[in-house]
């Protein structure tokens, strides 16, 4: 906790020793990126794109984990989907996260679900990728000992199967988070009239450079907030069995 | 009801490594009875199929030539086993996300043991197994000894007809094996259970077994009856002696076994 406190003042230092070495327009520093944020906050409707961004970031990971997950999971337990599979989870990553807003604008509409669904099925290669490594990682010895101890299919399912891939379902959502965010600005930008990323396009062509690092401060700070306080806490707790590990 | 085992004609064989190449015949046309409470020792060379053995008896590879039966009862192609088993793996295969009690829980809830039963026969045996003080923790802060001796506690705490046992006392040290020893003798003289355990300790086989089978190349070489009257004592001369003659048995199947390899 201490490195990482010390290390944000570092970068805060940082940031405002090369804030002194451009102009304004170029790099703002950070105490006046910080006043034009609580500017935003007195007088404007702030909390409402931050709403519909993170709605967008929420039901995007939601879909991508809809898809990732049994993908990744099939991928990693079944040889016929693992060799079937490949090619096309790869195709699906490899494609641009552009094409797919644009793909879904176009054919869906300059709508909510278009938006969601770009962000879902772009993330969504990455969660299976990460699932699929996992599951592969699974101790099949104990799927024996369940059933020499006469555990049903189900209760195998359960116990045993369970809590060896929620590890994997807990870091892909971590990491599934993280990409999410970013393809979620873009597509607002593309095809939406609200949100961070419509809010932070809107300033570059004003050219404000002081408003668009206000969003992006704010937005970092409140998925480092997820990231750091709410996901590693629930983790933390879900996995104390675990050994920890020291480097 | 009768939980002895007869095995015929069991073989064996795991699929060739590579494309073309020839199968993996480890057991051979086995043939062997179990008597209702016999325990039976099984010893043999490394990689010789005892491991194989026991996963077709429990049931767990089904995908096996020849006919395994319990008492009348057919070992069936799918579906639970005829007899209630409990199984001592080689390694602990313990659920590392629960503590060592909630491990034995596991197998207690799968099993047709009462609940209101289990507090005593948990108690009984992490007594028993010097663990009672490691109940509340997780297998990862056990030692591999303590591990083991906890797959022990949950392979008894299902209270089995039929019991195999995959060289359980192989990473203990010399005091607290010969404990547990005396202790399985015991729970086996009082429960009555048909035993099958691995070992490659002839000594070990010796003291425990009614009965000492020598697998090699697939079948079994040669069973010595231990004759020896019940309670034994460790240092009963008598012992020595038919323990020298399974371990010369072994050295000569081993070396048998070698030979028919270098051939082929
Ligand atoms: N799942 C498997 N696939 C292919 N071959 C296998 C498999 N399991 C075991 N074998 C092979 O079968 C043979 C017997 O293995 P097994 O584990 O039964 O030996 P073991 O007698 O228990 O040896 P050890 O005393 O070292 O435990 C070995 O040659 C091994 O390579
Ligand atoms: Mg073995």
């Amino acid at each position: 906790m201490l490195i990482k406190v010390g290390s944000m003042i570092a970068a805060l230092l940082a940031w405002l020793g090369l804030s002194f070495l451009f102009p304004e327009t170029v790099l703002p520093g950070p105490w006046q990126t910080i006043q034009v944020l609580a500017d935003n906050f007195a007088n404007g409707d702030i909390l409402s794109h931050l709403a519909a961004t993170l709605g967008r970031v929420l039901g995007g990971l939601v879909l991508a984990m809809a898809v990732g997950i049994p993908v990744g999971v099939l991928m990693g337990v079944n040889r016929l989907a693992e060799k079937t599979l490949d090619v096309w989870v790869m195709v699906a990553l490899t494609v641009p996260s552009l094409c797919y807003a644009i793909f879904a604008f176009i054919w869906i509409g300059l709508n909510e679900t278009a938006a969601i669904v770009a962000i879902g099925l772009t993330s969504a290669p990455s969660i299976a990728i990460n699932l699929w490594e996992g599951v592969k990682n699974i101790d099949t010895r104990l799927f024996q000992m369940a059933r020499v101890f006469n555990a049903s299919r189900w209760v195998i399912i359960r116990r045993v199967l369970f809590p060896q891939v929620l590890p994997y379902i807990m870091a892909s959502l971590r990491f599934g988070l993280g990409i999410v965010w970013k393809i979620t600005v873009l597509v607002e930008l593309l095809g939406r009239p609200d949100g961070v990323g419509f809010e932070l396009f809107y300033w570059y062509q004003l050219g404000n450079m002081q408003q668009v690092l206000a969003w992006t401060l704010l937005f970092t700070l409140v998925m480092l907030f997820i990231e750091l306080v709410i996901l590693q806490n629930l983790e933390r707790r879900m996995f104390a069995w675990r050994p920890e590990v020291r480097i | 009801m009768d939980n002895g085992i007869r095995i015929q004609g069991l073989t064996k064989s795991f699929p060739a490594p590579r494309k073309g190449g020839a199968e993996h015949r480890v057991l051979n046309g086995l043939d062997l009875t179990i008597g209702d409470n016999e325990f039976v020792c099984v010893l043999g060379p490394s990689g010789c199929g005892k491991s194989t053995l026991l996963n077709t008896l429990s049931g767990l590879d089904r995908d096996y030539q020849g006919e395994i039966r319990f008492g009348a009862r057919p070992m069936t192609r799918a579906g639970k086993p005829p007899v209630r088993m409990g199984y001592l793996f080689q390694d602990p295969r313990l659920l590392p996300w629960l503590s060592a009690e909630r491990n034995v829980d596991f197998a207690l809830e799968n099993s047709n043991v009462p609940r209101h039963r289990w507090a005593e026969i948990k108690d009984h045996y992490f007594q028993l197994t010097g663990l009672q003080a490691f109940r509340g923790h997780h297998p990862h802060e056990l030692s591999g000894g303590m591990a083991q001796r906890l797959a022990l506690v949950r392979a008894l705490a299902v209270e089995p007809d039929v019991l195999f046992m995959d060289e359980p006392f192989s990473g203990l040290d010399e005091l607290t094996a010969r404990r547990l020893r005396v202790d399985l003798l015991d729970i086996w003289r009082r429960t009555g259970k048909t035993i099958v355990f691995i070992t490659h300790n002839s000594y070990e086989a010796t003291f425990l077994a009614d009965r000492v089978v020598v697998l090699s190349q697939g079948r079994i070489r040669r069973e010595i009856p231990v004759t020896v009257p019940r309670p034994r004592d460790y240092d009963d001369p008598a012992l020595f002696a038919v323990s020298k003659e399974v371990s010369a048995t072994f050295i000569a199947a081993a070396e048998e076994a070698e030979r028919a390899r270098a051939q082929s």
